[in-house]
Formats: structure tokens, C-alpha cells, sequence
């Protein structure tokens, strides 16, 4: 720690938080193991030769091949294309409902924040209540309730993390519209929703995009956790939780089937979180050099 | 009491040399459910509470154990019977001296007719459609039971065997203990109930008093693990000495080749037919009926689960049960003739149905392999995956436009088709059993075959049925699914197990389990 204060050169908040996330190899890694990720499942048809969905029963439960990069699931399905494929479902659940969390979530935050009062209890006392819930539970319940597909699934993901944002946005929003640069906006007679969207909302993203980065991890997997049991996206699409749960049966004389799409989400919920931790050490004030 | 009988059985075992003979015999064993269903006979027909009923009930006959053949149908509670000229009246005599378990006294002629009522009355039945022909049961004295019929039946001794609705529960118990007697069943056979654990397991305890004689074994103890892995894990452990087998070649060559398994493949084969829903629209059309048929292939889906264990069946009735049309002309795997058929009904781009499944592997695994095939030839099918009862329920609701359905019945034609293709069974009507696909076609023959007293007329009958119920696509019979079990070395039947109408290696009061 050194005594001596320099002033910082102007960023925008984005600009600031890829210049720090850039100091941390750590996440560096992360940043660029996701991009790979995140690439291959946007490329899936061209990665793999194999149809995720055809099946080859004569050819079930084998092991690796030069046909078959990682073997066969039980329907004799490729799992190499069926991870491929199974990525871009279980990545698109993943990012939809921590983006539709972070977005319904902060606002929520903000609102409940900036107005304080009878609007602030009533939005904090129903995020107390879903947050009374354990995280699965939520999920559960909303999944066997509407049923298992691609929408309800997301549902039950956002609305599991959703209070986790509201939270995180509602706490420096108290503190924010005390200070001047509002009060000023107020005295020029803006509106609230402008005050809020404009000159809150940007002050509050640094915290809540991290928290995003920590989440979507998470999105992923409840997703996983899901279909594990059995509450996932209906059959054939491939999903990696599904892809273990199918495998699963066979653990004992054929465990590649679940640990390859195992090894897929571990590798994905990893890589989302070194970037998350990259971007907590450079936005926390605390821990800055 | 307990603690006396323990401390007297350690000084007993501290001082005498005979060790082996004072080891209480606990046997183990698991099948494939989360939890038992209903305890009661007269009630559940689900597949892990049949293995129960088997060792806790006796019916009036009995299925010698290890068989399903109507030729090895032998006296049970009852000593001998005798039938009047035209099939009609039937007089059993019962066996004196049986008791029940728990105290609830001696099995008298009362118990029969309250049995047997009670499994003819829709209301407290689920097995009721099997005793529409009983005129009335009596009991003319305390150890005399009489069956009068209203109109002949196939097998009246099948109805009364130790089979569901044969089987002979307290009249007592089942009246003092109304709703709970599914939770206590108190029967005759040679183990009673003693404790149910939601979920985990069910306890049965050796009936000393047993008509045929005290069980070998003391205990056991049929545990519930639905996840086949953990099953294999916990048999190969010696945790457990009994479980319930996954239906596939490589599971069966797998545990014989360990060597410390006897694996047992028996009957009877559970058809596995896929009921096309006809009421529901595309399939109202024969043409989209028939290319599903096309789409199918048989030979595809035996080598899915495994020659060892499946067979390819193309009439509605399974194999080896009296009746079976074996010369059936059904429609045969064309892919391209399904699109064709399409195309003709007016569904170029192949269509698109929403499909009810069970999470249960054995029925959602096959599904998942004739979903390809269908998708091959333009069918595309929308899973619906759910539990298994809400997807029991579901079916019968008549929701979904195919169902894939597997069962065992009593092996008679005439049980299999009332059941499945008479219109009185049709979902969603008052005298539901399970016609999934509102088949019609073949109630005249399946309702004369019942009664014909001619065995080669009643065999042509239901030849004929079957043809009809085929040609006019009501239903896909697919491949027939033999039980599998593996048990321990250690564990001695008693008996030859080539068929259980309960499913399972029922244990009897001969079965051993060594040390």
C-alpha cells in the first residue's frame, strides 16, 4: 500500500472494469476459456460431423473412436456432438435467465432504493420471501408446477436469483440518491425513471455485473441440477444435465457417457468463475492496489 | 419381550454348538420403485407390489411357484373344487385350520365371499373388470365356498388364484381397518407384514404358522431404489442379496460374468405396445394410423434391449398366453411407404404429436428410440416426460395421442384383449380399464370368444380379433420384456423359476439363504 493518491484518468465504467479484469491473468484464463466455449457451441454444426439427435443403436455405449471423438451415449447418439449442442441449450439458459435476473432484479433494486417507504417493503419483503426458499427449492417447485421446457426453465432460474440482485442494487441506490449529482438531476426537475435509468442504473452496474459473472455459473447450473433429476428439457434435445442423467444409469460399466457432459459443465462453470472473481477483485474498492 | 427373546437367544448361542441353526435369516432385496404403492391385492397392480402380494396372500388355487402355465394351477386354500356341466356353478372346499397372520383368526368360507366380492366391487377394486361374470359367491357352510357365473369365462380358476383378485384377504382386518389395510395387509401366506417405511422399505417377517409349513427364512426385507446403479452397487456390496435387473444383454452378461451372481431371466414377457389414440386427431385417419406402423422397427428396438431379454411380437396378444395369433399379417418396417401414406393424408411435411412418458427407464428408454424412428419418417414426437403415477394418470385421463404401455396379464387371450381393445374399456368412461387407442373393431369376437365353449372356435375367435385390432392400426405391438432378477449364490428358491405372474422370484417357506 502506498500513501501517495493519484487522480485516475476518466473510463467509462466499462472501459474500467476490462482495464482490471485485463490485470488479473486469472481471469484472463476465464475470460478466454469462455470465449472458446462460447465459440464451439455457436459452431456446433461445423465442429462435428455426427447429428446430436441421430441414433445408432448398434453402436451404443462404445468408447472412443476416431468416429466417435468421445464415445456413444445408451441410444448410440455421438456425445461429442450431443456436448456441442448441449452447450448452446444449456449456455443459452444459463446467460437468458441471469440476463432477465440481472435486469428485473436491479431495477427492482433501484426502485425499491430510490423511492424507499411502503414501494421498498413491499419489493424487499417478496424478495425476502423467495430468498426464505433454498435456491433449488424455488426451481423445483416452479418447473414441476408449469412443466419442463425451455421458457419455464428460465423462469424458474430467474426467479430464483432474481432477490440476489435486487439486494445488490438496492444498497448503493440508498446511498447514490443522497448524493449531489442527483440531487442536482432532481432540482432540474428530470423524472424519476430518467434519474433512476440514467443516472443511478450506470453507478450501480459495476456491482451487479460481477454478481451476474458469479451467477450465470450458477444458472447453469440449476440447469444441470434440473434435468439431473429428471425436470430438464424434454427428450432428445440435448442438454448437458441430461446428458448426465442418461449417462448416469449406466455409471458402473460405462461412466464416460456422464463424465465428458460432467467435465463440460465443470469446465464452463469454472471459466465463469474466474472471470467473476477477476472482475469482484478489480471492482472491489477494498482490494484495489 | 424383545429383550428377553434376545438375551435368551445369546445365551443360547454362547453355549450351544448349533450356531448355524439359531442365525436368523434375513434376506434383502430391492426392486425398481421409489416407494411401494398400495398394499392391498385387490387394489394396486403396480409391478413392485405384486412380488409382495405373492408372499403375503394365498388365493383359493395357486400357480405353482415357478410357473405361469395354466397347467400348473394346484390347490391353494382350497383342497379340490368340482364344476357343474355347463361351467356355471362352482364349489371349492376349503382347507381347515389356515390362519391369518397378526391374530385376525381362522380363514373360513366368510373371508372367501368377502374376498371376492370386494374384488368384484369397482369401487373398492381396481382389478374389478375381472369378476363382471360373477353372478353371486356364497358360502354354504363354513368350509364350502360356491361361485355361480353369469356367463362363462376362460379361466375361472385363473380369477381365483393367487393373482390380484384372487387373492383372499381378512374379511375382519380389511372391515375394521378400511382405507389402512393398504398400509397392513393381513393375509394367509407364508410371510406377514410387519412394518412399511415410505420410501425405503417394506418388512415382512416369516409366518410360523403357515399352512404348508414354517418358512426357512426369517425375515425380509424388499427394499425400494429406483436407480438401477445404486442397486447393482449395493447387490455387488452384499448388502443386498436380491435385485431386480436392468432389462438389457450387456447388464445380464455383466453380472454373470462377475460370478457371484445367479442371474434369472424368466416369464412372463411384458408386451410393450405403443396404443395409437385414434380420438385424437391426426390419428383418426387409418393412412397416418398405418404409417406409423410402417415407422416402426421391431428388429431395432429388440437389439436395444438385448436379445437375451426381449422378443419382437407383432399381435396384440403376447406370446405364450392361450390364444396368441402367431400368424398375424401386420404391417411391416417401410420408412418410405410411412412418408408416402402421410403425404396421401395430407401431411407432406410429416407431423408433429405431443406424446405423455413416464420417467420409469423401461417404457422411457424404448420411447426415446421409437422417437427417432418416427422422426425418420416425418413423425416428430413432443415428449412429455412425468412422474410415473401422474403419468399413469394422465394416460387414463386420455390426454396423450400415443401411449406406450407394458404389461403382463393373466395369460389368457381374453384378459389382454378386453382389457386393451374392448370398447367398454375405453379411457375416460365409466368402465375404464385401459383402451388407450378407442379401439372397437373386434367386440363381437372378444365378447363371443369369452363364453364359447368350443376350444378351436374360441381360439379362431381371438385369431380374429387380433387381425382386426392389427389392420385396423389401434395399436403397435412391439417386443415382449422378460423379467430379470440376480440373487446371490446363497439364496435357494426351492423351486424352478421360469415364470412369476408376480413379477418377481417370489420367496416361499421353502427358500433358503445360506450363511
Amino acid at each position: 500500500m502506498t500513501a501517495t493518491v493519484t487522480t485516475p484518468p476518466q473510463r467509462t465504467p466499462a472501459q474500467r472494469l476490462l482495464r482490471l479484469a485485463r490485470r488479473n491473468k486469472l481471469s484472463t484464463v476465464g475470460l478466454i476459456l469462455f470465449g472458446l466455449i462460447a465459440l464451439a457451441a455457436i459452431a456446433a454444426p461445423l465442429l462435428s460431423s455426427h447429428d446430436p439427435l441421430a441414433q445408432n443403436i448398434l453402436h451404443r455405449l462404445e468408447d472412443r473412436s476416431a468416429d466417435y471423438l468421445l464415445g456413444t451415449d445408451v441410444y448410440g447418439r455421438d456425445t461429442w456432438a450431443r456436448i456441442l449442442f448441449g452447450l448452446r441449450v444449456s449456455l443459452l439458459i444459463g446467460l437468458i435467465s441471469t440476463a432477465l435476473a440481472m435486469i428485473i432484479g436491479s431495477a427492482l433494486g433501484i426502485l425499491a432504493g430510490y423511492r424507499g417507504g411502503w414501494v421498498d417493503s413491499l419489493i424487499m419483503r417478496i424478495m425476502d420471501m423467495l430468498l426464505a426458499f433454498p435456491t433449488l427449492i424455488t426451481g423445483l417447485f416452479i418447473v414441476a408446477v408449469l412443466g419442463a421446457n425451455f421458457w419455464n426453465i428460465v423462469l424458474a432460474i430467474t426467479v430464483t436469483i432474481l432477490p440476489k440482485f435486487a439486494r445488490v442494487a438496492r444498497a448503493p441506490t440508498i446511498a447514490l440518491k443522497e448524493r449531489e449529482f442527483v440531487e442536482a438531476a432532481r432540482a432540474l426537475g428530470y423524472s424519476d425513471v430518467r434519474i433512476m435509468a440514467v443516472h443511478i442504473a450506470p453507478n450501480v452496474l459495476g456491482e451487479v455485473i460481477v454478481l451476474a459473472s458469479l451467477w450465470a455459473a450458477y444458472a447453469i447450473r440449476i440447469e444441470a441440477y434440473l434435468s439431473f433429476i429428471g425436470l430438464g428439457i424434454a427428450p432428445p434435445t440435448p442438454t448437458l444435465g441430461t446428458m448426465i442423467r442418461e449417462g448416469f444409469e449406466h455409471i458402473l460399466d460405462s461412466p464416460f457417457v456422464s463424465i465428458y457432459p460432467g467435465f463440460a459443465v465443470l469446465l464452463v462453470v469454472l471459466s465463469l468463475n474466474l472471470i467473476g472473481d477477476g472482475l469482484r477483485d478489480a471492482i472491489d474498492p477494498k482490494l484495489r492496489d | 419381550m424383545k429383550f428377553l427373546n434376545a438375551t435368551a437367544l445369546s445365551v443360547l448361542l454362547a453355549t450351544s454348538a448349533l450356531t448355524t441353526d439359531l442365525h436368523a435369516q434375513e434376506l434383502t432385496m430391492a426392486v425398481s420403485a421409489q416407494s411401494a404403492g398400495q398394499l392391498d391385492p385387490h387394489v394396486s397392480t403396480r409391478t413392485e407390489d405384486k412380488i409382495v402380494f405373492g408372499m403375503v396372500f394365498n388365493g383359493l388355487v395357486r400357480f405353482a411357484p415357478g410357473s405361469m402355465s395354466g397347467e400348473d394351477i394346484e390347490p391353494d386354500l382350497a383342497e379340490s373344487w368340482e364344476t357343474s356341466e355347463d361351467g356355471l356353478v362352482w364349489t371349492f372346499h376349503l382347507r381347515q385350520g389356515v390362519q391369518f397372520h397378526g391374530g385376525y383368526g381362522e380363514m373360513t368360507a366368510a373371508d372367501v365371499v368377502y374376498s371376492l366380492t370386494r374384488a368384484a366391487d369397482p369401487d373398492r377394486s381396481g382389478v374389478s373388470s375381472d369378476y363382471t361374470q360373477f353372478a353371486s359367491v356364497e358360502a354354504l357352510d363354513d368350509y364350502t365356498v360356491q361361485i355361480t357365473l353369469a356367463e362363462g369365462i376362460p379361466s375361472l380358476l385363473g380369477v381365483v388364484a393367487n393373482y390380484h383378485g384372487g387373492n383372499i384377504v381378512s374379511a375382519r382386518a380389511a372391515e375394521e381397518m378400511g382405507e389402512n389395510f393398504h398400509t397392513n395387509p393381513i393375509g394367509t401366506g407364508p410371510f406377514a407384514f410387519d412394518e412399511l417405511a415410505e420410501g425405503q422399505f417394506v418388512r415382512l417377517v416369516a409366518n410360523p404358522d403357515y399352512f404348508r409349513g414354517a418358512p426357512e427364512i426369517d425375515s425380509i426385507t424388499i427394499r425400494y431404489i429406483s436407480s438401477a446403479s445404486a442397486r447393482d452397487l449395493a447387490f455387488q456390496t452384499g448388502e443386498l442379496d436380491m435385485i431386480a435387473g436392468t432389462r438389457e444383454d450387456r447388464w445380464v452378461t455383466n453380472m454373470t460374468e462377475t460370478g457371484e451372481a445367479v442371474v434369472d431371466v424368466f416369464e412372463p414377457g411384458e408386451l410393450r405396445t405403443l396404443h395409437i389414440n385414434a380420438a385424437m386427431p391426426p390419428f383418426d385417419d387409418i393412412r397416418v394410423r398405418q404409417a406409423v406402423a410402417h415407422a416402426v422397427n421391431r428388429e431395432e428396438l429388440v437389439a436395444f434391449m438385448g436379445a437375451s431379454v426381449a422378443r419382437a411380437n407383432e399381435a396384440p396378444v403376447p406370446d405364450g398366453y392361450l390364444g396368441h395369433n402367431a400368424d398375424v399379417t401386420f404391417l411391416a418396417y417401410d420408412p418410405e411407404r410411412a412418408r408416402e401414406l402421410l403425404a396421401e393424408a395430407g401431411y407432406p411435411d410429416g407431423i408433429t404429436v405431443p406424446v405423455a412418458i413416464t420417467e420409469r427407464a423401461s417404457l422411457f428408454a424404448p420411447m426415446q428410440v421409437l422417437q427417432a424412428q418416427l422422426a425418420a419418417a416425418g413423425i416428430n414426437v413432443e415428449l412429455e416426460v412425468m412422474e410415473h403415477s401422474a403419468w399413469h394418470a394422465a394416460i387414463r385421463d386420455d390426454v396423450s395421442s400415443m401411449v406406450l404401455y407394458g404389461a403382463a396379464r393373466f395369460p389368457v387371450a381374453d384378459t389382454y384383449l378386453t382389457q386393451f381393445y374392448h370398447s367398454d374399456s375405453i379411457v375416460n368412461t365409466p368402465t375404464a380399464v385401459t383402451n388407450f387407442s378407442h379401439c372397437d373393431v373386434a367386440d363381437d369376437q372378444i365378447v363371443q370368444a369369452r363364453s364359447e365353449a368350443d376350444m378351436d372356435m374360441q381360439m379362431a375367435l381371438w385369431a380374429d380379433a387380433q387381425q382386426a385390432i392389427v389392420d385396423e392400426v389401434c395399436s403397435i405391438p412391439l417386443f415382449e420384456l422378460l423379467q430379470v432378477f440376480a440373487r446371490s449364490p446363497d439364496v435357494d428358491l426351492g423351486y424352478e423359476l421360469e415364470g412369476s405372474l408376480s413379477l418377481g422370484p417370489v420367496i416361499t417357506e421353502q427358500s433358503t439363504l445360506a450363511d
